[in-house]
């Protein structure tokens, strides 16, 4: 029984380890993927805003919106960018990439310079917007929208991940300590086992293998059956 | 991951940069079945022997677009085999070799590339659609040295008319700033002035897009509202979304710049949804893959296609008084020519007559004169100087074509048609049937 708590109170602290490491590192991991991603979604947006706004001086100048709206197309297979679109100098969309048609949340203006601003768009998600002027502003400028969802699904599956590698430590640790236990509690047992026969006066008290271990449940073997001898030997002798 | 996006989209160039950083000599990369092409030339150029002509064609001949590709390399497909079978040009046979890339631009680039550097075409001929040709365009500026041109692509659209890349296509059909600008010209003219936009989220959307904003600004009006729909939207897609964000604006008429599949399910759910006006569409659009859509989509389908009005830029197959109409039907019926059955893998039943496999015949028989002009020692360079001597061209339409530096773009008429009887006929008035 002894043995039995012993182990309830083993496992209740190797849970609680668990448990405690498995938060801790659950809070970081967000806190840093997270902040990373974001950090990264942001400066990937602004590059690519920039690299289009650049590209599309020549075009807005000299060419057709047939080839600005292909430019913005081959952007958009970029993961995580969900929009795109491009304004002139008075706010008029010359290219976009909504469909079925641009919400009105957009139509309402966007970031100005490279300032990124969050945005929920009905239908469609949340997004890290960014911006980037053309021709200084003289010619409109550029607007990219990063998906939002896929930094969650991605903490989501660091998390998942996370968690499973501390399931499976957490359920090799339960394993082993359960051994642990067991090997720690054998020596009491046979101790438990030698006390009660010695009490009885069962068997020979000195030729006990326990009295042949060299850890503290053989010193204690051995005590019990010192004290044992004494406890004979003092005693008053009883009638016949 | 993003990183990896971006070398991903950057491998698709990786065959082309392999070969140049590898000094790769490109005779070493012929094709068993090509060699015969390329070693036998007369004038070294490869492509072209004294046998046969070997041309390139990109187009359209899987997904819902699949008509466009089909009914183009028919058109075409007619022409070449009468003049192969009256002897080729100068004893030259015309063969296409034809490649699917679904209306999509990377398979179209794949394609391009191996055309050029592995097939090594004479010339290309036939691309389908804006978003593949003004991808594929950059590749004809990079690899200019060897002089490949692209002959009549099937879009009206204005980065293959215009600086950087004009130089490098030759354009038979009216662009879609002509067919927009005639459709809002004549819209405005019996009084409908507020029109709205229905696109395709894409470079061909926005070519026509663009047309349309330039003509309604020309009289003082802008797009009254606008809605998108992804590219490779089939005929069962919803379109509920697109119609309702028109509707808010109460447009007086839509203008459609789209794929068939697409405009056909958004004239049905239009009219299912109370928007009653005139809805027109682009040449581009496959008049008769619409109509078919739109007929076998309900027992009376007259709703449906009695506000539609299509333009076109080749006169009507129906008109037997125009020489060439002649020619493409009876050229049509006596060798019934069929896409590469390789290619067509989804089920599709060609018509016998087409605007679109008219537009195939014409631009063909057009490419048979430029071949005939270079004379007996054909070769790339001479390609621009033989389009360029093309003056006051009887084609066998009213029309006359003509080229030049500053004009890579031979015919510049649109004509209007609506549906009648279940089929397209003439517009003739605009007053009579819209105001």
């Amino acid at each position: 029984m002894k043995v039995k708590k012993l182990f309830r109170k083993t496992l209740f602290g190797v849970f609680s380890l668990f448990g405690m490491i498995g938060l801790s590192t659950s809070i970081l991991c967000v806190y840093t993927v997270d902040t990373h991603l974001s950090e990264e979604y942001v400066t990937n947006s602004r590059g690519i805003a920039k690299t289009i706004a650049d590209a599309s001086v020549d075009i807005l100048l000299n060419r057709d919106l047939s080839a600005l709206q292909s430019l913005i197309d081959q952007f958009l297979e970029i993961q995580g960018i969900r929009y795109i679109y491009i304004t002139d100098e008075a706010g008029e969309f010359l290219a976009h990439t909504f469909v079925p048609g641009i919400p009105e949340e957009i139509r309402t203006g966007g970031p100005i310079g490279g300032a990124a601003v969050e945005r929920h768009l009905p239908g469609m998600g949340d997004f890290v917007e960014v911006g980037s002027p053309i021709l200084a502003g003289v010619a409109g400028a550029v607007h990219v929208g990063m998906d939002t969802s896929l930094i969650a699904l991605k903490i989501q599956r660091a998390i998942g991940q996370q968690i499973y590698l501390i399931s499976m430590v957490f359920v090799v640790g339960v394993f082993a300590a359960i051994w642990f236990v067991n090997l720690a509690a054998r020596p009491m047992g046979e101790l438990l086992a030698y006390a009660v026969a010695l009490a009885r006066g069962e068997g020979d008290p000195s030729k006990a293998p326990v009295l042949e271990r060299d850890d503290e449940a053989g010193q204690l073997a051995r005590l019990f059956l010192h004290m044992s001898d004494n406890g004979s030997a003092g005693a008053p002798a009883g009638p016949p | 991951m993003l990183t990896r996006r971006l070398l991903m989209g950057a491998g698709l160039a990786v065959p082309w940069f392999r070969a140049i950083a590898a000094g790769e000599d490109a005779t070493n990369r012929i094709p068993d079945d090509l060699q015969g092409v390329a070693a036998a030339s007369s004038t070294g150029d490869a492509g072209v022997s004294d046998s046969e002509f070997l041309l390139g064609m990109s187009a359209a001949f899987s997904g819902p677009s699949r008509g466009l590709g089909i009914e183009l390399h028919r058109g075409a497909s007619a022409c070449f085999e009468h003049v192969n079978r009256q002897g080729g040009v100068a004893g030259r046979r015309i063969r296409i070799r034809t490649y699917d890339d679904g209306y999509q631009p990377d398979p179209a680039v794949n394609n391009t590339m191996t055309l050029m550097l592995d097939d090594r075409v004479f010339l290309l001929f036939g691309y389908v659609g804006t978003p593949t040709v003004t991808r594929v365009l950059p590749m004809l500026k990079k690899f200019q040295d060897r002089g490949t041109y692209l002959f009549f692509p099937f879009t009206g659209a204005a980065p293959q008319r215009e600086p950087p890349y004009g130089d490098f296509a030759f354009n038979l059909r009216a662009s879609y700033a002509q067919e927009t600008a005639g459709l809002v010209d004549n819209f405005v003219a019996v009084g409908r002035r507020r029109i709205a936009v229905f696109y395709q989220a894409d470079a061909y959307g926005r070519s026509g897009w663009s047309g349309v904003r330039a003509a309604l600004a020309r009289h003082g009006e802008t797009i009254a509202g606008e809605a998108t729909y992804r590219r490779g939207t089939k005929f069962t897609s919803i379109m509920r979304s697109q119609v309702e964000i028109l509707k808010k604006v109460d447009p007086e008429a839509v203008i459609c710049i789209g794929s068939y599949a697409a405009c056909a399910a958004f004239a049905r759910d239009a009219v299912d949804l109370g928007l009653q006006v005139p809805m027109a569409n682009l040449s581009f659009v496959g008049s008769e893959n619409l109509l078919k859509l739109l007929l076998e989509a309900h027992e009376d389908a007259e709703p449906y296609t009695r506000l539609l009005v299509n333009s076109q830029v080749v006169p009507s197959y129906e008109d037997v008084t125009i020489p060439a109409v002649r020619e493409y039907r009876d050229l049509m019926s006596r060798y019934d020519p069929q896409a590469p059955e390789e290619l067509v893998k989804e089920p599709y039943t060609p018509f016998p007559h087409s605007f679109v496999s008219l537009e195939g015949f014409l631009d063909a028989k057009l490419l048979v004169e430029v071949l005939r002009r270079l004379g007996d020692s054909p070769s790339r360079q001479g390609l621009e100087a033989a389009v360029f001597s093309i003056k006051d061209y009887n084609l066998g339409i009213r029309e006359r074509v003509s080229f030049g530096p500053e004009r890579r773009q031979g015919l510049q008429g649109v004509y209007y048609t609506v549906v009648e009887d279940g089929r397209f006929v003439t517009l003739n008035d605009w007053g009579g049937r819209f105001s």
